[in-house]
């Protein structure tokens, strides 16, 4: 048994460490970057995302640094999750490309507390940057952030009074819609409507009944990216008026792709970019790079986790030679990165910035409508 | 086994490895449990992941939100799951193999929705972080090498205990409570005690292991009572080797263990492990335990020295009253008001057409079936309607027209399963039984599987084995179906010297020649009702017993 | 009118998760065997149809009705590879190995299907059309009704095949008692095939139908498990018509309760009823069918 495993993990290590090193150019650092993320389970979509963002920032790494990486699936278990930190942590590494699971986040802090191994993540939801933990850095706007924009937007710009909330009950969707609620409140409006959708429901014109039956102004959704195709086309097809402001979910290209162009038009989405929608040269570039390496459309995850990386990998090159180096770089540097400028607030929180895009019903790709900067705000836990 | 574990745990693992390790002992501690409730018991118990995700939320609440160490947490999320057992188990184990699955899937799905929808409490879909490590006796247990140690040490200690259960009394009795519940109530032995006792156990495991679990990963969230930790757990327990506790051990480390090994498939490493999670099963469909078995045969015990059971005083005179007995299915009279009386040291023969009612008034009398009117006196004690295991232990023992014999067992196993609900331990027990198949000529099967016995000797062993109970009025229902000439003489013979040592017998039989000679008095059912009731010699003669048989005739 | 509305959409989810628990229900009674990769073949039959539809010329009017006959065959087709590799060699084994092969063929599946199709979410062409029908005000969706059509012509379709084919009685012989069937000369192996790809046909069925509406990823199998296995054990073990019923029920709970009431406690009602039905009728709504072997 002992020598089968041996076998196994030499293949292994042969297949999966493999160094790339630029001919000629003097070596300015190592970095080694396994990236954890969930490749299978309901959240496979967005953490195939983060795997592609991440790859891809290490495939054009800085001038001189060397990348050492390895995939490995967390599947939706915190227990996996720690374990495969266990795996990554045997090896030197210099940070992580961490799962935007926010329970899979929370279990892996202490451990990487531990090994003194930063983690880089996209996720969104869940008081990650909360547990006094130096070592998390938070590569996309929390839901603080997105939802305070995502409210605006509904009462500011479409000057909406009487919002309906339907939402998952996920994690992604229980903490949307706990700081979507925050957000209303503070703007002084009420929802007229709030309801919890199970992720495997799969009619959704019960919920979509019932929001009307309120009477509000405009459906604003925290539902995941097949619920939200689903629950816009039953509306485009009973001929609903209410506008609808989206959560994330909608801005990824998978959820529009299920969809005729006419069925979206007026749909907004808060994101906190969308890539597809270009906006400037580097922004195309990367887009054409993610399309001809994966053969799939970029989201906003995909880009906050290449951000992300490349900010990593540009402390490496900075001469960032250990993982406590690094962590240094990520909480005292400022990155200009493709969706925004990326600077930690103390907590590890990266990200201040959220876009609204909107879709004209000619075309599946969005185009930003509102963007909003300097939004500081703190992901609660669940727990009030 | 435990020692290549522990030379791995000490000289290679890992910290990587032993995480591993450590989560494989959490999951060996939840199968074990399962082995009992699902492995001994059969009952499939879809709750037992909820019962796993109880515990982890106990402790995960009272740890990270209360404060509370783990001296206080750990037995909260043992009493957790054990309480919700016991509330649910009295409804829930009266239902039947796939109901009862249902019903404790429901149940898990209940659990489910409350822990993702009361956020307050449970930190809804998110979960809550924070959760305490383990400390003992003032040690907070660091992970790595220690915690692999703590985790495996309750392995260890409730592996034992699990081990020592299902090799003792208990264990063979849910045993035969999984292969034959009717056959183990007229044993004497409390199925349905049984049942709850194994369910409420098996929900202590699955806590203790989700408190484990917790501790492990420092975060409780639904996913501890999601439906794959259940399907996780089985597959453990029959990968491994269904109702062994060294199969729940050997499945968890495999399983735990497999899909880490292709790792570095990326995104194919799931593929690869169903494909070998579908060759070990098709390879050892008996589970790893079972291979082993194959490969390195255990020694057979060997035999113990016959005992004669130190027998129930049986009183002379009439043992059994039978008073007016009744019992319709829909419209159907299956019995109308029979009366008997079972002497002791004699034997009585129970005659009628098919259909008359013979087996119901037997099944009436072991309490098999609920008698809708009449009274079964055992001395002055009414047992009708009594459980099956009542009747049973107030002196009543039967055989079944279909015999059914554990067919995993020995006979020797098969036999003193009678004795288990009166003996002191499994070694007396069988020492009875084999004093019971002596008795009937039959000792030299003892170490025989009952699989594969042919029918004369499969009848010969379930008297056997109702012998062993000692009884005082002992039913047989029919038989000498499918024996020889030879066999029923044989039969006979045994039947004329058990009732010698003063046991009352009611032999139900179609076989007038075998039965005739036998019994000393004949009672004849048509339709329920008491046809003829006298000396057998009257039989043949009786013109209304004539009529009723008809064309099946006096044979 | 809406709740007319909701009643068709129920209708339509009802019928095609009757599909998927007569495939359950068919194979059950055959081999009185689980077969716990049902959900994951469901999710098979619909990226099939995904991957098949650009495929099929585009000058040919109604796309989806004239996938449905090859998804049909192509799944019968890996139903009885399913049969081979995870029936046959286990069929005089306890069947609870059965239950945990199938499991693992499930693994397969759904792993398989993540590697070719990815992570995202897709949508199988329409039977007919996506559009809608305006009836008087009844807005429906087209798709709904071509569900209803198909699900009920298939499970027709099987009810005939049972009971008025020679091959229908073999099935049904095998289904009651194999030593039996075998006795009187029905081939019960490959009756047990037949009955393998029939199921797994009416799963791919399923598939395609709720792939249009409701969408498919690979992870969509699970939830499609547990619903199958609900119905099964409501309508009562091993009874076809019972099965159906378990369905509709289900959709009931989804799409009409949840109307009124949210949907966690719907779900949670759902479960409730569950339990007082199992204590009221323990052997489900229409009584058991099945052979008991466990």
């Amino acid at each position: 048994m002992r020598r089968f495993l041996s076998i196994l993990s030499a293949t292994a290590f042969s297949a999966v460490f493999s160094a790339t090193l630029l001919p000629g150019a003097a070596l300015a650092g190592e970095a080694s970057v396994p990236v954890l993320v969930p490749l299978t389970g309901f959240l496979s979509l967005e953490g195939t995302s983060q795997r592609n963002g991440a790859v891809l920032a290490l495939k054009d790494a800085p001038a001189g640094v060397a990348v050492r990486s390895e995939v490995i699936d967390t599947g939706t278990s915190p227990e996996a999750a720690v374990t495969a930190l266990e795996r990554a942590a045997g090896g030197k590494v210099t940070a992580v490309a961490a799962s935007m699971l926010g329970t899979q986040m929370l279990a892996m802090l202490p451990l990487a507390q531990d090994y003194g191994i930063p983690l880089v993540t996209v996720s969104g939801t869940a008081s990650i940057t909360e547990q006094n933990n130096p070592w998390v850095f938070r590569f996309f706007p929390g839901d603080a952030v997105t939802k305070e924009a995502h409210a605006r937007y509904v009462t500011e710009e479409l000057g909406k009074k009487r919002p309906a909330v339907i939402y998952q009950t996920t994690a992604y969707g229980q903490s949307g819609k706990a700081h979507l609620e925050q957000a209303f409140k503070t703007l002084g409006v009420e929802p007229v409507f709030e309801e919890g959708v199970d992720p495997a429901a799969k009619d959704l014109l019960p919920v979509l009944t019932k929001a009307l039956a309120a009477k509000p102004d405009v459906l604003v959704l925290h539902l995941h990216s097949g619920p939200t195709a689903l629950f816009i086309r039953q509306a485009a097809a009973n001929g609903v008026a209410v506008p609808i402001v989206a959560g994330s979910a909608m801005h990824q290209p998978s959820t529009a792709a299920l969809l005729e162009p006419a069925e979206l038009k007026g749909v907004c989405a808060e994101t906190a970019a969308s890539p597809i929608s270009g906006g400037s040269p580097e922004m195309e570039a990367f887009t054409a790079a993610y399309r001809a390496a994966f053969n799939a459309e970029p989201d906003a995850f995909a880009l906050g986790q290449y951000d992300s990386i490349r900010m990593v990998l540009a402390a490496v090159q900075g001469g960032a030679d250990s993982a406590e180096a690094v962590r240094k770089a990520l909480s005292g540097g400022t990155h200009q990165g493709l969706a925004m400028t990326y600077k930690s607030d103390g907590k590890g929180n990266m990200a201040h910035s959220a876009v609204i895009v909107c879709y004209d019903g000619a075309s599946r790709v969005p185009s930003i409508t509102k963007r909003y900067d300097n939004l500081t705000g703190v992901v609660t836990g669940m727990v009030k | 086994m435990v020692a290549a574990l522990l030379a791995y745990a000490l000289l290679y693992a890992s910290p990587y490895g032993l995480r591993v390790l450590t989560v494989a002992g959490v999951y060996a501690l939840a199968a074990i449990g399962f082995q009992i409730v699902f492995g001994l018991g059969g009952a499939l118990s879809l709750a037992h992941g909820a019962f796993f995700g109880l515990g982890a939320y106990a402790t995960g609440i009272l740890g990270s939100q209360w404060g509370w160490g783990f001296a206080a947490t750990f037995p909260v999320s043992l009493l957790v799951p054990l309480l919700l057992a016991l509330l649910v188990g009295l409804p829930v184990l009266r239902l039947e193999s796939h109901y009862f699955a249902l019903a404790t899937l429901g149940i898990a799905q209940v659990v489910h929705l409350l822990a993702v929808n009361s956020p307050a409490l449970t930190g809804g879909a998110n979960g809550l972080p924070g959760v305490p490590g383990i400390v003992l006796f003032g040690w907070a247990v660091p992970r790595g090498l220690p915690l692999a140690a703590v985790v495996w040490g309750f392995v260890a200690l409730g592996g034992l205990l699990a081990w020592r259960l299902a090799r003792g009394r208990w264990g063979r009795a849910l045993t035969l409570v999984r292969d034959d519940p009717l056959a183990a109530g007229t044993l004497g032995l409390d199925v349905g005690g049984l049942r709850l006792a194994a369910f409420a156990l098996s929900a202590v495991y699955a806590g203790a292991a989700g408190a484990l679990a917790v501790h492990t990963q420092r975060v409780v969230s639904p996913e501890v009572l999601e439906f794959p930790v259940m399907v996780s757990v089985l597959t453990i327990a029959v990968v491994g080797g269904r109702g062994r506790v060294a199969g729940a051990i050997l499945g968890a480390v495999l399983l735990l263990h497999l899909p880490e090994w292709f790792r570095f498939l990326e995104r194919s490493y799931l593929i690869v492990y169903g494909v070998a999670l579908l060759a070990t099963i098709v390879l050892a469909p008996h589970g790893l335990t079972g291979l082993l078995d194959r490969l390195f045969p255990a020694r057979p015990a060997p035999l113990p020295k016959p005992e004669a059971p130190s027998g129930l005083a049986i009183a002379n005179g009439p043992l059994l009253r039978v008073e007016g007995l009744t019992k319709g299915f829909g419209g159907v009279r299956a019995v109308d008001g029979v009366s008997l009386t079972l002497k002791a040291g004699t034997i009585t023969g129970l005659i009628g057409p098919n259909g008359s009612g013979k087996t119901t008034l037997v099944n009436l009398i072991s309490g098999l079936e609920t008698p809708d009117g009449g009274r079964v006196l055992m001395g002055s004690a009414d047992l009708a309607g009594q459980r099956p295991d009542r009747i049973a232990r107030a002196g009543i023992a039967r055989t079944f027209q279909a015999v059914s014999l554990p067919e995993g067992a020995s006979v020797l196993a098969a036999v003193a399963a009678a004795r288990l609900e009166r003996d002191g331990s499994i070694a007396q027990a069988e020492a009875h039984a084999l004093w019971a198949l002596e008795r009937l000529g039959a000792a030299d099967l003892a170490a025989k599987p009952c699989a594969g016995l042919p029918a004369a000797l499969r009848r010969r062993v379930e008297l056997a084995r109702a012998l062993a109970r000692q009884p005082a009025v002992l039913l047989l229902d029919e038989p000498a179906a499918g024996l020889t000439d030879g066999e029923k003489a044989e039969l006979a013979g045994h039947l004329r010297a058990i009732a010698a040592t003063g046991t009352a017998l009611l032999v139900v039989e179609h076989d007038m020649g075998f039965l005739l000679p036998l019994a000393g008095h004949v009672l004849c059912l048509d339709q329920g009702r008491p046809l003829y009731e006298g000396p057998p010699e009257g039989v043949r003669s009786d013109p209304a017993v004539v009529a009723a048989y008809l064309g099946e005739g006096a044979r | 009118m809406i709740t007319l509305q909701l009643l068709v959409n129920g209708l339509a989810l009802g019928a095609a998760y009757a599909l998927v628990a007569l495939g359950f229900v068919l194979v059950l009674n055959a081999t009185a065997a689980v077969n716990f990769a049902q959900g994951d073949l469901v999710m098979a039959g619909g990226l099939l149809g995904v991957a098949l539809a650009p495929h099929l010329p585009g000058y040919l009017p109604l796309p989806g009705l004239l996938l449905l006959p090859v998804v049909l065959v192509l799944m019968a087709g890996l139903g009885l590879l399913l049969a081979v590799a995870a029936y046959l060699p286990l069929r005089r084994r306890p069947p609870v190995a059965v239950f945990i092969s199938t499991i693992a063929a499930g693994i397969i599946l759904q792993n398989g299907a993540s590697v070719l199709f990815g992570p995202e979410p897709r949508a199988a062409p329409p039977l007919l059309g996506g559009g809608t029908l305006d009836l008087g005000g009844l807005v429906v969706a087209e798709q709904s009704l071509a569900i209803i059509a198909v699900a009920a012509l298939l499970i027709a379709g099987q009810q005939w095949l049972f009971g008025r084919t020679q091959l229908g009685r073999r099935l049904r012989a095998t289904a009651q008692d194999p030593e039996m069937a075998r006795a009187c000369g029905v081939p019960v192996t490959a009756m047990i095939l037949i009955t393998f790809a029939l199921g797994t046909a009416f799963a791919g069925a399923a598939g395609l139908l709720l792939a249009n509406r409701y969408f498919v990823t690979p992870t969509a199998g699970g939830d499609l498990i547990l619903k199958a296995y609900i119905a099964v054990t409501i309508g009562g073990w091993g009874s076809v018509p019972g099965a159906v019923a378990g369905a509709l029920l289900i959709a009931l709970f989804e799409v009409g309760v949840s109307s009124v009431l949210s949907y966690p406690v719907a779900l949670g009602l759902l479960y409730a009823t569950l339990l007082v039905i199992l204590v009221a009728r323990p052997q489900g709504l229409f009584g058991e069918a099945a052979r008991r072997r466990a």
